[in-house]
Order: structure tokens, then sequence, then C-alpha cells
């Protein structure tokens, strides 16, 4: 199944952003955890994880007619369109990959 | 007021001047008329710009100016007729060789090429191209006036109305692809990369930029003035009045209304008038007295019915005149 589910954006920015706090606090504990010399490692892959959920959520704003969704005049998302290019490819694999259960698991 | 010229005294800092309303109206005949009196009367250096599709600029100075760039016809008179079908497609073409550039490729993935060649049919790129041509232009500043001949499509306000919303959308972007950067960067930290430039915002800022100052300028009444033209018709009415509301719910000013093809009412007098012309005129005269009522303090210029088709400098010259210092006699009121 899609796991967007057509879900309208602000929704999506929404949930990225409650994402996104939850996260912030695990960044300045890692931060810590730096300090006292663990936890490095963990930081920075939730990091760039969240990192990686604002790249799809800004793919999808500036990009979202590539999939049918008609967001904004395409004459300006071409402007972007060079520096993305690299993403698109993983971008489309994740919104359409089929999900299960260990996806929860997983966050 | 009758007549612009007292328009323009009272407003003298106007830098961009707006020509909107139905189209076979006289919406260019209106511009080419404003641009050749600023800028053969009053030397001031005029680009006159149609956005209109079926652009008629080349029929008036009587000459090949679509999709030529911009071309002096008069002295400080300068002319563009934009071909946005042809900007949109050399558009494509520049952002595809950027990509194949930026990656080194010898070609572009299919689904890429596909995505850049479909947006051509978006009938919103047509709009954003002529819309950002014109920024483009004015950002230039290289003219003391810049005379835009709408097209028809929703009385050319609308362009306005996108302005906003794209202004909107790239704020929000930004805002976005800034925390997208602050994440990379806290990632690139603890692992100790580098933090890689954002083109993106660069590419985002540069558009907002574009886009905010542009908008302000269009909804500073003081820098740009709407002028609706209209002729003594029922469908003209109705028209002006739709256009009157959109304008007041994008919060333009209307700077006024400009009355096309009126026939002298002196003619009612002669006696052998032949009974067609009686009629046509009899139709005006209800026709302005309806203008009056609903437009009367709007009404900036009245233009007559001329003799033979306003074309050609020459007749550009008497347009302007009447367009500039109207003939006070076409209004019996």
């Amino acid at each position: 199944m899609l796991d967007w589910e057509v879900i309208p954006i602000p929704l999506f920015g929404r949930k990225n952003k409650e994402k996104k706090e939850e996260k912030k606090e695990g960044v300045s504990e890692a931060l810590k955890g730096v300090l006292y010399g663990f936890a490095v490692h963990g930081a920075a892959t939730a990091a760039l994880k969240t990192r990686m959920h604002m790249e799809h959520l800004f793919m999808l704003m500036t990009l979202g007619d590539m999939l049918g969704f008609p967001i904004i005049p395409p004459y300006y998302s071409l402007k972007i369109l060079p520096y993305v290019v690299p993403n698109i490819k993983s971008w489309k694999e994740r919104l359409f990959r089929e999900r299960d259960f260990t996806d929860l698991l997983s966050g | 007021m009758v007549g612009l010229a007292e328009f323009f005294e009272r407003k003298p800092n106007i830098e961009v001047v707006v020509f909107a309303g139905k189209g076979g109206l006289g919406k260019t005949t209106s511009s080419a008329a404003l641009s050749y009196h600023m800028a053969v009367n009053e030397g001031k250096k005029v680009l006159c710009f149609s956005t209109d599709p079926q652009a008629s600029l080349s029929d008036i100075f009587e000459r090949d100016l679509f999709g030529k760039g911009v071309v002096e016809v008069a002295p400080n008179l300068y002319v563009v007729e934009i071909d946005a079908d042809k900007k949109i497609a050399e558009y494509q073409q520049e952002i595809k060789h950027k990509i194949m550039d930026m990656y080194g490729l010898e070609e572009l993935p299919k689904e890429i090429e596909e995505y850049i060649d479909s947006t051509s049919a978006e009938p919103a790129m047509y709009e954003s191209a002529t819309y950002d041509a014109m920024a483009d232009l004015v950002a230039s500043g290289e003219y003391d006036l810049y005379v835009f001949d709408m097209p028809p499509f929703g009385h050319g306000v609308r362009m306005v109305a996108m302005a906003e919303i794209l202004s909107a959308w790239v704020d929000k972007i930004t805002e976005a692809r800034k925390e997208a950067a602050e994440y990379e960067a806290v990632a690139a930290t603890l692992k100790g990369g580098m933090q890689t430039e954002d083109m993106v915002l660069k590419e985002l800022e540069e558009i907002r930029k574009k886009m905010t100052t542009f908008t302000e300028l269009m909804t500073n009444s003081e820098k740009t003035a709407f002028f609706m033209v209209m002729v003594p018709e029922k469908m003209a009415i109705l028209d002006t009045e739709r256009a009157l509301e959109m304008f007041r719910e994008l919060n333009i000013e209307m700077s006024g209304v400009i009355v096309n093809q009126i026939y002298p009412r002196d003619l009612l007098n002669k006696p052998d008038l032949p009974e067609l012309l009686r009629k046509k005129i009899e139709m005006q005269e209800k026709h302005l007295l309806e203008i009056r009522e609903k437009f009367e303090d709007l009404i900036a210029a009245i233009i007559p019915m001329y003799d033979r088709e306003p074309k050609g400098l020459e007749m550009i010259a008497k347009v302007a005149e009447d367009l500039m210092n109207s003939r006070r006699d076409l209004l019996w009121w």
C-alpha cells in the first residue's frame, strides 16, 4: 500500500513537525551523550532520518505535480528540479513502497 | 477628470501602467498610444509590453515584433511582444542542459525528460512565464515607464493574485528547506562531515525576492496604475463591474476606466444620417448613461470612434492626443 494515503499537505507537515520535535530532543540528549562519550552514532542517524523525512516533504511541495498533484505552477518547480534530481528515485521508492508491520517497529 | 494627462500630473511617480479589459476593446491601442505619448512627447524611455497571446502591437506599429525581443519603433519607444510558447520551450531546454551539465549526463533520464516536457501542457505555465518575463523587465530598471497590455484572461489581475500565492509557497518551502538544512548540519557535525551549501535555498530566495519586489510594485498605487478599457456596450459594462470587484478583492486600486469607440453625438443632428448609425448612437447613449451612473468618478479618458483603424505612428499620435486630453464634447452631460 502507499504509505501516505493522500494525506492533505498541512497534516503531512504537522505530522512531520511533531516528529521533528521528538527528534530535536533526541538530538540534544545525544549531544550530552557525546560529552560522555557514547550514543553519537544513534543521534546522527536520527538527525539524518529526520532530514530524510523533511526531504520527502520538500520534494512533495516542489514536485508534487510529478505524482499528479498540481501544487504550484511548474514554472518555478523546474528551477528547483536540477538540484533534486538525485533524490527523485529514493523519494518515489519511499512513497510507493509496500509497508508491513515491521515498519511500525522501526518507525 | 477627463484625459490621462491630469492623472499623470497628480501621480508623477508612476512607473508601471497596466491596461486591462476584454479583448478587442482597445487595450493594445491604448497601450501603444500612451507609450507613444510618453516617449515622443515627454521624452521618457518607455517599454510597451504585450502579454496578449494574440498580440496586436505588431499590427498597430505595422512591424513584425512577435517574439523578436525589444524593438525600438520610435525614438525612446521600445516594444516587446512576448512569444510565451517560445520562452517556455527555451526555458525547458535550459533546465535540461543544466541537469545534464550538473551530473555529467549524456542524456536525461526518460522520466525526468518526460516531466519537463509535460509542464508545457500546464495552463498556469503560460501565465507564469509571462509574469516572470514582466518581472524580469521591470527589475532591469532600464526604462522610465513600463506599459503592460494585459491579456484578457481574468482581466490580467489574476496574475497579481498568483504572485501572492507563489510568494507564500516559496516562503513555506524556504522554511522547510531551512529546517532540513539544520538537521543536515547537526548530522554532519556529529559525523564530522562538511556542511554542503544548499543551492536550492539560494534559488528559492531569488524567486521570492523577484516576486515580492514585483508584487509590491504592482500593488503600490503611487507607482502602478491599472486602467480598464471598455466600450459603451452592455457586455463591457458587466465585465468592468466584475473586474472592479476583483480589484477590490486583491486590494488593488483601479486607477480609472477608459471609454473607447464613442460615436460623436452631434451626428444625430444630421438629417441624412443612416438609420443603422442612428440606432447605434442611441444605443451608445443609453449605455453611456449607465456608465456615468456606475463609474462616473472613475472615467479617466474617452476616446472617439475613428474613421479608420488606429494603425501606424500617425494614427497612434492622434489616439494619444485623445487619450491624454479627451474631447469633452463626446460626453454631453
